[in-house]
């Protein structure tokens, strides 16, 4: 319980300090409160100076920071200035594209990573090894962008290449995790036994590189999440992805800074999970 | 039997009929937005995709036909403007309903009227309207009469009312209620809009038939232009309103039905110096910038025909001033485009002390002539011209740097800090009368950029435009008002404060499967018809 509750405290602090320096890098961007309709011909003097004022409403850094989280607090988020609609509103509509897009490419990251790489571990052939890890490297080298274009080319569903942005690392990792596991002095006696490979695998391999997996699961979302920027802009998938890059394009604070402490939160909830699922593996087996 | 045969073709005629009637009420036109709408409240909307969704939605007293330009009515029968250019009496069209069903009414202009002028609003579309201090009176002087007077004469008065979209005083829908072909029955910010037929749309056709054709019109949000080429190519949306020269030319070669070239539109691309005396800039390149020598010198330094050319693919011609050609009533036809010859440049420089040095140009003081461009980044068609401008300049020995910006950052240094020497950006101009760009061109405007905001004019010329275009506003002798305006075109090409580059052409590309259609120059390029326009069956299979 103390752990949990340790791990809670450092979320809300991290957070609050993500936020912060969301709100800060967003503020001291070149361009912040400017909008192109200044450049509008028919707009009088007047109205061109409305229009700045409009953009300097947040008063200094802090004071905007703290209404924020005086906002927040009574669960308003504010309203985004580019898409002129509450954040909150903007957030639930988006969310659960982003997190299908996530969820489908983590499950086909790991489940095409973890599979090539028991593969490889368990055939012990050079080939297969050589092979799965070029095809692994190649995607390592590709940018999400560069993927996400060819989806869109080839007309293919744009969420499945956050599992190909997922699967290399997971692949490389996985691979050399089990590798070392499989020649653990343990498991060489077993399989000298006799031992069938499935076995071996299952009772003897995993449980060993269990923790060490379920703390990539952590890593492996905060991947996914920061790959779905490109991806959803690119592949036109109206998610939170695509959402952050308007906001950035139009230096959009209060959108920004609530989709950073989002996004921070899950990767840190993520994080945490697997941290504390992980300890309690290891208290387990000890 | 014969009789079963005729009988079976019958119904199936019937039911081909019923079919195809099907097919088409439930036929939805797409095509791509390139930015969200900033808002959907008429009267506040400035940028190109709200102006879109204003234009599919909303009714207005008289609409200014793209292929003609000429006024036609609308929501009013007739119109007249007044001696004096103060007042516009309009008799409206009767048993008229809004989207929702509210009725249509002088009480509704009268409205719209005192929303669009109110002063806390801040509409840019009012800001045409504001000509002087006072008030606006909307008067209702019959069932379906009624005057709008102005507190002091508003040139091209009855055209503003082209985009002036009429809101509902009384519909609980505010301004989502509508009285033009289609009303927004979805918007997922950032993402799309569905526009719905309005089912109390006033026009019908020759047969009787209530306009539009089309059931909805689905816009979706796509910034990337390769993508939406992408995507008309596969079918997956029908037209591209604005096309750039590169896909024109290769959509014309795969398709060349669907490509079509308006010629010359309305906009420009121009090049500035910053003539800021506050600015950051050292004292002697502000001298350079302010020198007409120098920007003479720099302006026949840049072959335009080479950037039409090669930039543009021949899509595009030499600028001269401020009013393009398309602008046939207005630009000055007396004025030709400066002609590339670095010899004159170089014989202007001269005058101002400007020498060649070991191949490289400085000025009298010994200064390299070394300056740079900034431009707005991902514009691929202004950093190619900065490019070529580049090369031009270094025939006469001047550095030119290019550095792109992202458009908020650009605004920032061209409004707030002035820390740019030059900047080469274009203007998109969807208004003939040349009245509406009153603010770029008095020396007082916060948008004449090259040295806004000025208490006085700076210069003799720029006291002179500001002049012409006060005396150009407050007449209504169109003869009066065409020699100030050609003067004003001649000053700025003698002046040259704004480098005009070139004048794009209007390019669009519609798929087979939209009929009608009739792209021009002036904007909306293709759907300036759009409850003429339907679909083919073709689209029903694409999709």
């Amino acid at each position: 319980m103390r752990r949990f509750a340790r791990h809670a405290a450092r979320i809300l602090i991290i957070l609050l300090l993500g936020g912060f320096l969301g709100a800060t890098l967003v503020r001291l961007a070149p361009g912040f409160g400017t909008d192109e309709e200044e450049l509008d011909s028919r707009l009088n003097q007047q109205s061109i100076q409305a229009l700045r004022q409009s953009h300097t409403n947040d008063g200094s850094l802090g004071q905007f920071y703290l209404h924020y989280l005086t906002r927040l607090l009574h669960g308003d988020l504010g309203t985004s200035k580019t898409l002129q609609q509450p954040v909150t509103r903007l957030l639930a509509e988006r969310f659960p594209e982003t997190l299908k897009s996530v969820g489908m490419g983590l499950a086909l990251g790991w489940s095409l990573g973890l599979a090539l790489a028991i593969v490889a571990v368990m055939s012990r052939s050079w080939f297969i090894d050589l092979f799965t890890s070029l095809a692994a490297g190649a995607l390592l080298c590709v940018p999400a962008a560069v993927l996400a274009l060819l989806f869109v080319i080839a007309q293919a569903p744009g969420r499945l290449v956050l599992g190909l942005v997922v699967f290399p690392k997971i692949f490389r990792y996985a691979r050399n995790l089990l590798a070392r596991s499989a020649s653990l002095p343990h498991v060489l006696t077993a399989r000298a036994k006799g031992l069938g490979g499935f076995r071996v695998l299952l009772w003897h391999i995993l449980p060993v590189a269990a923790p060490q997996l379920l703390a990539l699961a952590g890593v492996s979302v905060s991947l996914a999440f920061a790959a779905s920027i490109p991806v959803e802009v690119l592949c036109d998938l109206p998610g939170i992805g695509q959402l952050a890059w308007k906001a950035a394009m139009g230096r959009d604070l209060q959108l920004l800074v609530s989709l950073t402490m989002v996004v921070t939160a899950v990767t840190l909830v993520a994080n945490s999970a697997s941290d504390l699922v992980g300890r309690s593996l290891r208290e387990g087996a000890a | 039997m014969k009789q079963r045969l005729v009988r079976l073709a019958l119904s199936l005629s019937v039911v081909l009929t019923i079919s195809l009637a099907a097919a088409q009420s439930g036929s939805e036109l797409r095509f791509c937005l390139r930015a969200e709408p900033k808002t959907l409240n008429p009267v506040l909307m400035a940028d190109e995709p709200s102006e879109t969704v204003r234009y599919l939605t909303g009714g207005v007293l008289m609409r200014l036909n793209r292929l003609t330009q000429q006024l036609e009515p609308e929501l009013a029968t007739s119109w007249k403007v007044s001696e004096n250019g103060k007042t516009i009496s309009f008799k409206l069209r009767q048993n008229v309903r809004f989207s929702d069903g509210t009725p249509f009414s002088a009480e509704d202009v009268a409205y719209t009227m005192q929303q669009l002028m109110d002063p806390d609003l801040h509409s840019p579309t009012g800001d045409a309207f504001r000509s002087g201090e006072g008030k606006v009176i909307t008067q209702i002087t019959g069932k379906n009469h009624m005057t709008v007077t102005f507190p002091a004469p508003v040139v091209g008065l009855d055209k503003l009312f082209d985009q002036v979209a009429i809101m509902s005083a009384k519909s609980p829908e505010k301004e989502m209620a509508v009285l033009g072909p289609y009303y927004v029955a979805e918007n997922k910010a950032g993402s799309y809009l569905i526009l719905k037929r309005n089912p109390n749309y006033w026009k019908h056709d020759s047969s009787g038939r209530q306009l539009p054709h089309i059931e909805s019109v689905r816009l979706d949000i796509q910034q990337n232009r390769d993508m939406e080429m992408l995507r008309l190519v596969r079918g997956e949306i029908d037209f591209v309103n604005s096309l750039d020269a590169e896909y024109f030319d290769k959509l014309a070669a795969q398709a060349p039905n669907m490509a079509t070239d308006a010629g010359v539109s309305l906009d420009s691309e121009q090049m500035w110096f910053n003539q800021v005396a506050s600015s950051p800039l050292p004292a002697y390149k502000k001298a350079w910038f302010t020198s007409t020598n120098f920007r003479r010198a720099i302006s026949e330094a840049i072959n335009r025909e080479d950037l039409a050319r090669v930039v543009f693919r021949g899509h595009a011609r030499p600028a001269v001033s401020w009013v393009s050609p398309a602008n046939k009533f207005w630009f000055n036809a007396k004025l030709q485009p400066h002609p590339y010859d670095q010899k004159s440049a170089l014989q202007a420089l001269a005058q101002d002390g400007f020498h060649m040095q070991d191949g490289a140009l400085h000025d009298r003081d010994g200064h390299l002539v070394e300056f740079s461009v900034i431009t707005n980044a991902g514009n691929k068609y202004r950093e190619r011209m900065a490019t070529m401008i580049q090369q031009d300049l270094s025939g006469i020995g001047i550095r030119l740097n290019v550095v792109t910006l992202d458009f908020p950052s650009l605004i920032e240094r061209i409004t707030r800090s002035f820390d740019y020497e030059a900047c080469l950006l274009g203007l998109v101009n969807n208004d003939l009368d040349p009245n509406s760009q009153m603010n770029v061109w008095l020396s007082s405007a916060e948008n004449h950029q090259w040295n806004p905001s000025q208490k006085t004019p700076a210069t003799t010329w720029e006291a002179e435009i500001d002049t012409l275009m006060r005396a150009q506003a407050s007449t209504l002798d169109m003869k009066k008002r065409k020699h100030a305006i050609d003067r004003v075109q001649e000053i700025v090409w003698q002046q040259e404060p704004f480098i005009y580059l070139v004048n794009k052409n209007a390019m669009s590309a519609v798929s087979a499967a939209v009929h009608n259609a009739h792209p021009v120059a002036l904007t909306p390029q293709v759907f300036w018809n759009i409850d003429q326009l339907t679909l083919g069956t073709e689209v029903a299979r694409n999709r």
